[in-house]
């Protein structure tokens, strides 16, 4: 099985390792350089566990392969702490008790965080689209739209971040 | 401060949140390799040869194993708690395949890649047997047996006559029947199956990581089946990824891995595919119930006979087989209602399909095909839904009983109805419906009502086998740390949270100097059921609480002897023991377990330096009807040009006892909720007619998302807290009482169209045909 030379920057660290071509994404992520934050539920990109941001769009590591994030930035669960702080997104979530078993959980800190970056300003429907391209199974969404707003409106300063 | 009844902050919040929870996929220990698995293409045939030559010879395969290679090292799989007929079956199929998903083989590699490489070059030669895919086809005379050594496809079957059912039914005004079908679903956790098997030639311990609800019933399992001393064997389990009644089995995969790691003496990992999982994990609920209801006139319910048909797939679930089910169904299925009579039989049979499984509420035809009934009922007699069921339900008198022996005293099946009703805002939503109509819109209302024995009233307690009681270890760190090991085994409960809640309370200390304990077999109380079946939050949390004092006890008496005063008129708060009501006198907990761990001779006479309990809770203390129970309420509009249901709103009134921790009581609501509403609506593992699986991806099997699941009101009712012990188990709440409430109401929205709904499953295509714009479906 032929290998390549992939270097990549995870979590604003820099990597370099030799795979082959077929791994996934999310199997470099885990495997190669055990990063284990990132889960893989489906492995063909429905259920979103496995989403990470790759030069800042929110991807589906399931469906890429780790050569294609060759020479990208990639942001994964584990890069979200600041100095041992949690993200204004994972306080608000755990606030909000936004998740049980966590399995979904990376997946969805990472495509609430992917939407925050681009805005904070959206209905409860909206939100909910939004958010439908990740399953979760234990927690019927109410808490997970419920942190991402709360999130939401203490990043857009419509919301004081102690209240 | 107290804990119990607050929305306190997970405890397992920050790691799920920061990418540090440890599921078993997570692990990578030295030189582990990965195993996949060969599986059937076809429902029913017999294997006439394996080749497997070319696998061996695949780069990076390290074994291949058949069901000859495992033979020496596993007897036929069995159960503690087999009921009914048990085929002989084996970790892998001998010679004959029984489902689409089978395990005829299984390749051990350096990675999972080269695993399932090696996999596609194993040929195997297939005899086609005629697949039997359903009930009917299963029981019918000379119908093709799955296996040799049983006389027939019938499993089990179950009945149960109360009350003179035959004259009951002939002075009745009325007859009522239905055939009503609920579809084969699946448990579908985000997280699929999976373990690592670690085998340690020097020790010949057997130590397993795995995703189970059960580490202690895995142990003893594999124990059983692979012949080992219980001594040898450690399960280690951690976070895991969902499972709703899934991981409590133990699987033929997991006897082929653990049995590989000891051949090979290096750990095997086996974390399955969605499609493996999809096709070859377990599915439930496939079951059919004739239903017949005598009733009078003006609504009065006298009698019901119900005949349920259970579809089990292939092979026995370890360690409970769907025939474990079929009498908890009939046992329950009278609910909170007065009867004179009732008659109920099941029969449960092996079909060509995966194997049947417990999903959250496994029972729950029961509460489905009463409360579609009862609907069914009102509508024949042109009478109310509500009136029905205010008519004939129980008020929860102190002699009120299910017609099957139960005691009802205390249940407040009748308040959750009214009240959510209520809530619902059924006069109005009346009014809106007629006005709607003559718009040509088709809004519903739909409301059921159940309960839940978790833990159930005493005599049912009494019978609870593996299910009542629960064991804890408490002791106390030199530190002051409370440390609570339990028999629990969450995945998505949050017990990390609730128990140390509850214990920090019983103590008299912080949250923060409790820690929870679970899922290590060395460490753990034995349990064979581990988390499941709503238990936790009577047994588990009874344990804790009644371990805990006796710890606490042991503190108090150290503490009483130094300041001379009776160990009763001293308190701990936030960690303190003091008189009550003298704080200044205070000793911190901290130096009394400081002082009992690091210099136990010096502690007053006749007192104990052990800080340390295990107590078992067996119920007594337990106050309240034992009913977990309430009520749901929904309204929809269907669109008649889609086929599209949409909830407006959905009500939930439960009555769960005292509560724990209300955002997490809520979210096990929520989740039902969703889980219920997922199957009405979008889920179905569906078949063809030769067995072929036709639900193998995620874009075939429809798990619903934040745009189909509905804000879910909640509101709780406590009953008057007379005892300590109210806590009741709240897991299986919403999973079991949403089909038929969301059943309801759609037949409500489509009564125009005279639209019956007997069968659970509403796709679009089945909504049209009910308003009659499809036929042929």
């Amino acid at each position: 099985m032929s290998r390549r030379l992939l270097r990549l920057t995870v979590n604003g660290r820099p990597y370099e390792l030799v795979a082959e071509p077929r791994r996934t994404l999310c199997d470099v992520l885990r495997d190669d350089l055990s990063l284990t934050g990132t889960h893989v539920g489906c492995e063909h990109g429905v259920c979103g566990a496995c989403t990470v941001i790759v030069d800042g769009a929110a991807v589906r590591s399931c469906l890429m392969l780790g050569v294609q994030a060759d020479g990208s930035q990639v942001t994964t669960i584990e890069g979200l702490e600041r100095d041992g702080e949690l993200h204004p997104l994972q306080t608000a979530m755990r606030e909000c008790h936004s998740f049980q078993c966590g399995f979904c959980t990376p997946g969805f800190v990472m495509t609430a965080y992917a939407l925050l970056q681009e805005r904070t300003e959206f209905t409860d429907t909206e939100l909910r689209e939004e958010l439908s391209g990740n399953v979760c199974r234990c927690t019927g969404y109410q808490t997970i739209v419920d942190g991402v707003a709360l999130a939401a409106r203490r990043l857009s300063g419509t919301q004081d971040p102690t209240s | 401060m107290r804990y119990t009844g607050e929305k306190v902050q997970r405890v397992e919040d920050r790691r799920i949140l920061t990418g540090r929870g440890r599921y078993v996929d997570d692990l990578q220990l030295p030189h582990t390799v990965h195993a996949a698995f060969l599986r059937s293409p076809i429902a029913h045939a017999t294997i006439t040869s394996i080749d497997v030559t070319a696998a061996w010879s695949a780069p990076g395969v390290v074994a291949v194993y058949t069901a000859a290679d495992l033979a020496p090292h596993a007897t036929a799989i069995t159960s503690f708690a087999a009921v009914g007929a048990w085929p002989e079956f084996h970790p892998l199929v001998t010679d004959r395949v029984r489902f689409v998903g089978d395990v005829i083989a299984m390749v051990v590699a350096e990675s999972r890649y080269l695993a399932e490489d090696a996999v596609d070059l194993i040929e195997v030669d297939y005899e086609p047997l005629p697949p039997v895919t359903d009930f009917a086809s299963a029981v019918a005379e000379g119908a093709p047996r799955l296996f040799d050594d049983l006389d027939s496809n019938v499993l089990s079957t179950t009945s149960t006559e109360l009350g003179d059912v035959d004259a009951v039914f002939a002075e009745a005004d009325r007859v009522i029947s239905a055939e009503l079908v609920q579809h084969r679903i699946m448990n579908s956790p985000i997280e699929t199956r999976g373990l690592v098997a670690d085998f340690d030639p020097a020790s010949g311990e057997l130590t397993v990581h795995a995703a189970t609800q059960s580490p202690q019933g895995m142990r003893h399992q594999l124990a059983t089946t692979l012949r080992m001393p219980m001594d040898k064997l450690r399960v280690l389990t951690q976070d895991v990824g969902g499972s709703f009644g899934l991981k409590g089995a133990v699987w033929r995969e997991d006897f082929c891995v653990a049995i590989a790691s000891r051949l090979l003496a290096r750990p095997v990992k086996w974390i399955e595919d969605r499609n493996e999982h999809l096709l070859a994990s377990g599915h439930a609920r496939e079951e059919t119930i004739r239903a017949e209801v005598a009733v009078n006139l003006d609504g009065e319910i006298l009698g019901l006979r119900a005949e349920l048909e259970m579809d089990a797939g292939s092979y026995p679930c370890v360690p409970f087989a769907a025939s474990a089910i079929t009498a908890f169904i009939g046992l329950l299925m009278p609910g909170p209602y007065r009867w004179q009579a009732y008659s109920y039989r099941a029969t449960v049979a092996a079909t060509n399909k995966c194997v049947y499984v417990a999903y959250r509420g496994p029972w729950a035809v029961e509460t489905w095909a009463r409360e579609r009934m009862l609907d069914i009922v009102a509508r024949e007699l042109d009478l109310d839904p509500a009136a029905v069921r205010r008519r004939n339900m129980s008020h929860g008198e102190p002699g009120d009983r299910l017609i099957t022996g139960p005691s009802l005293a205390g249940v407040s099946s009748l308040e959750s109805l009214d009240r959510a009703l209520e809530l619902i805002g059924i006069d109005e939503f009346r009014a809106e419906q007629a006005a709607a109509r003559s718009e040509g819109r088709y809004l519903g209302i739909g409301f059921a009502t159940f309960i839940e024995a978790a833990p159930g009233p005493i005599e049912m307690r009494a019978q609870g086998g593996h299910f009542a009681g629960d064991e804890a270890h408490v002791h106390l760190e030199p530190d002051g740390t409370l440390v609570v090991t339990t028999s629990q085994s969450p995945h998505g409960q949050g017990h990390e949270t609730t128990l140390a809640q509850v214990a920090a309370d019983e103590m008299g200390v912080a949250l923060d100097r409790v820690k929870v304990v679970h899922g290590d077999t060395r460490q753990t109380p034995f349990s064979l059921i581990g988390t499941g079946g709503s238990r936790a939050a009577t047994w588990a949390s009874g344990a804790v609480i009644i371990t805990t004092r006796a710890v606490k006890e042991k503190v108090l008496r150290i503490a009483a002897a130094m300041l001379e005063i009776a160990p009763g008129d001293l308190e701990i708060v936030d960690g303190m023991i003091s008189p009550r009501g003298t704080p200044a006198r205070a000793i911190p907990l901290a130096a009394i377990a400081a002082q009992a761990a690091l210099a136990p001779t010096s502690v007053p006479p006749g007192t104990d330096a052990r800080l340390e309990a295990r107590e078992r809770f067996l119920g007594e203390g337990i106050t309240g009807s034992g009913w977990s129970g309430g009520t749901h309420a929904c309204t929809v509009e269907v669109d008649l040009g889609t086929g599209e249901v949409k909830i407006l709103r959905y009500v939930v009134v439960e009555d769960c006892g005292r509560v724990i921790n209300p955002a997490i009581v809520d979210g096990q609501v929520r989740g039902g909720v969703a889980q219920g509403i997922g199957q009405v609506l979008y889920e179905h593992a569906a078949y063809d007619r030769d067995g072929n699986f036709l639900a193998g991806t995620f874009l075939d099997y429809l798990l619903p998302t934040a745009a189909e699941i509905p804000e879910i009101e909640i509101v709780h009712l406590e009953s008057p807290a007379d005892g300590e012990f109210d806590i009741r188990g709240v897991g299986e709440a919403g999973a079991i009482v949403a089909p038929p409430t969301l059943n309801n109401a759609v037949e409500d929205a489509l009564s125009p169209f005279g639209a019956r709904v007997l069968a659970q499953h509403l796709p679009p295509s089945t909504v049209l045909g009910l308003a009659g714009l499809l036929t042929g479906s």
